[in-house]
């Protein structure tokens, strides 16, 4: 899922200054998931935000809710009643539900409370690991299921670079596995390290292009 | 920012509550400004919990859980203890002395402790307090 | 429906003087949702009961706030007067203004009290109902392991009408049985033999648990055997899955290679010893003989027992010189001081040492050097066979067995009891329970005491087939829950499962009968999908907004 991360508190309430009601909006899904923009945050960041304007002597009366989705359109239509108080919007969905909500409200601005960051999954309990560069070329088959585009520090296609550390370990980063030899013990415990010997040709990174679109039911 | 004096006391029924019961059978003084809220285990208290707190004008937000290793509920007081230094790194982010949320960890004879502990916040407090009216 | 909250507030028999009463009383008059104040002072009386029983039903109140002395003491008899008025127990809300504020403060306390008073009416106001229903429950119980403790406990439970499967991971039952049998004179093989004949039990040898779901009353556990898997249904599990014995050969590296070079038959376990003793007279008897009791582990009593048993058995049949050397003698097991002092009457010399002795060997003979506290010196025993300490760890298969059963360990790997001196057979788990040396208990004293405490604690839930459980005291909110799994891996107390819902999504669910209410889980849950009676967020929120 989407993984994102509040921003520095400054950013926030710099950004904020000049508004006196603010609604602040959560998401239920992946930012939900991974503790940083759920029913829990708004209610966490909404008190913090009252909290420091009472020590600068002002004021912010701030409205608080979390919905489903913030990327579908509809759930966020259904917000449309209770803007008619509010002067600014703080999203702290992901960039597809921030901008969601700046386009349905598009005469309000929406400032963004977290940042976007990547695909991953829970490690442990409150960690989170990238998995996934959505670089629209998967090629998971040919590395037994582990992705060298974002877990290979160099992002080799035909790894390893031959710098790996004792214990398996990235030369450039020795708290990170060596993707390539995650790769290489995948395919030899599944009798297919000959994948190893096929070359790989460079990723086309044009072949995604941005804003990415994809219509389902095409071949 | 007005602190109105009060200090609310997030005490688990395993562990604070009772000590502070003992402490009050006891006779022994524990600050008047004392607001306690019974929960069942320190691990139900949340950051929310706390923050609002402050919101509401308290000078300190204290949570008493049980001795480390002895929480009935195992993970409990651990949990508390990551929520209480989640608010107090909070706090420090807005400019507020992070040192006013604290956990304290006691069993439920100590009403020594509780009332030790207590009195010392409440001090911890007032002293934090003059620093900011100082500012 | 609209609050109707009467407000009962007690002067305990008119001692709480630092505290206005009346002024208590007409602040609440003017609260929302107050429909009544009454001043007592003796709500723990029955007289004052029945008023308020009567107050309840004349006034209609749909909520009871009592401001007397702490919930600790008045809560639970409270609720059930509530009950008995026929308002649900938990539309009770408490403010102690006894031990917390009149008792706790000098000179006049009322403002405090008023305020304490207002946050439980805040919180009354948004109490809801909890339901208590009857559940039926299993009336059978799976006994994991096959010695001693394991078959008492089956035989224990099956002569209370309860169905009993022991389930034994070797091939046989009873593998414990030669110690206990030499010291203590039990026969574990006629208990077995009871054990397979009982109509109620069902040994199954060569087995294993696989996996364990549901929760006390409700467990469903998956068995395997011979490469086949069975699924059945149990109120509650018992291990007792033993240890495991090692002899503590040497306390540091430099000695063990000396023991090592002694040779076996000098140097025994204490099941040796008895095997050696039972032979009739073939081979030397050994003149003088050395025990070492309790150098690696200060905690076992089961060293102890064993020596002291031993060594006057030896006294009797070989009448050997008998030393043991110790850093004392724990004779805190029953029987044990009667033995000590029986083994120094008869001869035995106790030497108590501040350290592990000094192990050498001289001439096929072991040589034990020890630093003798009462004379001051070091001294130096010949002996002829030396009976080295056991030390008991936990069995290999306790922590996967743990972690099947979503139970924990102790630092040295036995099952942890909830808690030492008040649930000592207990887990952390509803309706899972530990016996015997599993848990790290060695004195059979006291195993026999854990055997009783189990047979009646599980006896006194699944007898009858039925328990009263709160429902939905703890309840996730299927809607709102994204199956992240978070609750689950965090409940403490394995309470909480994956389950398919009405709408076919696997949702989390809390088991009632398996829930213990600390609201762990409600405070994690990324979603806030899980509301908790009594302490629910809105109703903590509730007694913040009343302070000040």
């Amino acid at each position: 899922m989407i993984i994102a991360e509040r921003k520095p508190i400054a950013e926030i309430t710099r950004a904020l200054a000049p508004y006196k009601n603010v609604l602040v909006a959560g998401c239920g899904t992946c930012v939900a998931v991974c503790w940083a923009g759920g029913e829990k945050e708004v209610g966490v960041l909404a008190s913090q935000l009252r909290l420091a304007r009472g020590a600068e002597g002002s004021q912010i009366s701030i409205m608080e809710t979390t919905v489903e989705r913030q990327c579908e359109k509809e759930m966020v239509t259904d917000l449309k009643d209770r803007m008619a108080e509010v002067d600014a919007v703080l999203s702290l969905a992901c960039g597809a539900g921030v901008q969601t909500m700046a386009e349905i409200f598009d005469d309000k601005p929406v400032f963004p409370a977290v940042n976007t960051t990547f695909i991953g999954r829970p490690e442990r309990e409150g960690m989170w690991v990238e998995m996934c560069g959505a670089c629209g070329d998967c090629y998971l088959d040919r590395t037994g299921g582990v992705c060298p585009v974002v877990r290979c520090a160099k992002g080799l296609m035909n790894g390893p670079c031959g710098g790996t550390r004792k214990g398996g370990k990235c030369e450039i980063d020795p708290d990170k596995d060596c993707a390539w030899v995650l790769i290489y013990r995948r395919l030899e415990k599944q009798n297919r390290l000959d994948l190893m010997r096929e070359y790989c040709a460079p990723k086309n990174f044009r072949a995604v292009k941005r804003p990415g679109r994809v219509q389902a039911g095409k071949a | 920012m007005s602190m109105k004096g009060t200090i609310v006391a997030f005490c688990c029924q395993h562990s604070g509550y009772p000590a502070a019961d003992l402490a009050g059978k006891l006779g022994l003084g524990s600050p008047e400004a004392l607001r306690i809220i019974r929960v069942p285990c320190a691990g139900r208290v949340d950051v929310i919990h706390m923050l609002r707190a402050f919101e509401k004008g308290a000078s300190a937000v204290a949570v008493l859980g049980c001795e480390e290793g002895a929480c009935h509920h195992i993970t409990g007081n651990t949990r508390a203890k990551e929520r209480v230094e989640q608010c107090s790194m909070l706090l420090k982010e807005i400019g507020i002395d992070g040192r006013r949320v604290v956990m304290f960890r006691l069993s439920p004879n100590a009403p020594r402790k509780f009332v030790d502990v207590t009195n010392e916040i409440e001090m911890a407090a007032e002293s934090q307090g003059r620093q900011d009216d100082n500012r | 429906m609209e609050v109707r909250a009467g407000v009962f507030l007690c002067n305990c028999g008119g001692a709480l003087k630092n505290i206005d009463f009346d002024a208590v009383a007409s602040e609440m008059a003017g609260i929302p949702g107050v429909a009544s104040v009454h001043v007592s002072s003796d709500l723990c009386l029955a007289p004052a009961r029945d008023r308020m029983i009567s107050c309840i039903r004349e006034e209609n109140l749909n909520r009871v706030v009592v401001a007397a002395c702490s919930p600790e003491l008045t809560e639970y008899p409270l609720r059930r007067t509530v009950q008995s008025a026929g308002l649900n127990g938990h539309m009770l809300s408490m403010a102690n203004i006894r031990e917390q504020c009149s008792w706790a403060h000098e000179g006049d306390v009322t403002g405090k009290a008023v305020e304490l008073v207002k946050m439980a009416i805040s919180r009354a106001r948004l109490l809801q109902p909890v339901e208590e229903v009857e559940v039926g429950v299993e009336r059978s119980v799976l006994v994991v392991g096959g010695g001693f403790a394991a078959v008492n406990v089956g035989l224990l439970l099956a002569a209370a009408g309860l169905r009993i499967t022991l389930v034994e991971s070797t091939g046989t039952s009873g593998s414990d049985g030669q110690e206990l049998g030499s010291i203590h004179g039990f026969d574990i093989g006629s208990l077995v033999t009871a054990a397979e004949r009982d109509q109620n039990i069902e040994v199954l040898t060569s087995a294993r648990v696989v996996t364990v779901e549901g929760a006390i009353g409700d467990f469903t556990v998956t068995i395997s055997r011979e490469g086949k898997n069975m699924a059945r249904k149990y109120g509650a599990i018992v291990l007792a899955t033993g240890s495991r014995i090692e002899l503590a050969l040497a306390t540091d590296s430099d000695s063990s290679a000396e023991y090592q070079g002694i040779g076996g038959t000098n140097v025994v376990s204490q099941d040796q010893l008895v095997e050696r003793l039972s032979r009739p007279a073939s081979g030397v008897k050994p003149a003088t003989l050395a025990f070492m009791v309790d150098f690696a582990d200060e905690s076992t009593r089961f060293s102890t027992l064993a020596t002291l048993g031993n060594a006057l058995a030896v006294r009797k049949v070989w009448d050997s010189e008998v030393y043991v050397f110790c850093r004392d003698v724990k004779v805190d097991s029953q029987g044990a001081e009667r033995l000590y002092r029986e083994a120094r009457d008869r001869g035995v010399v106790f030497v108590k040492c501040p350290a592990a002795p000094r192990i050498t060997s001289d001439n096929g003979r072991v040589m034990v050097e020890a630093k003798d506290v009462l004379l001051g010196e070091d001294i130096t025993v010949a002996c002829d066979l030396l009976v080295a300490e056991a030390v008991l760890y936990p069995d290999p298969a306790t922590a996967a067995l743990g972690s099947v059963l979503g139970v924990r360990l102790d630092e040295k790997g036995f099952y942890q009891e909830n808690n030492v001196h008040l649930y000592p057979v207990a887990s952390e788990r509803k309706g899972v329970f530990f016996v015997g040396t599993c848990r790290g208990q060695s004195d059979v004293g006291r195993v026999m005491n854990d055997i009783s405490s189990v047979v009646i604690n599980i006896k006194d839930l699944l007898s009858s087939g039925k328990i009263m459980v709160e429902s939905e005291r703890v309840k996730v909110d299927s809607e709102k829950c994204v199956a992240c799994l978070t609750c689950i891996r965090v409940c403490p107390h394995a309470a909480i499962e994956l389950r398919g819902t009405e709408g076919g999504k696997e949702k989390a669910v809390v088991s009632d009968l398996g829930c213990h209410a600390c609201g762990i889980c409600v405070a994690i849950c990324p979603a806030k999908a899980i509301e908790f009676q009594d302490y629910r967020d809105d109703q903590i929120l509730a007694q913040i907004e009343a302070v000040g």
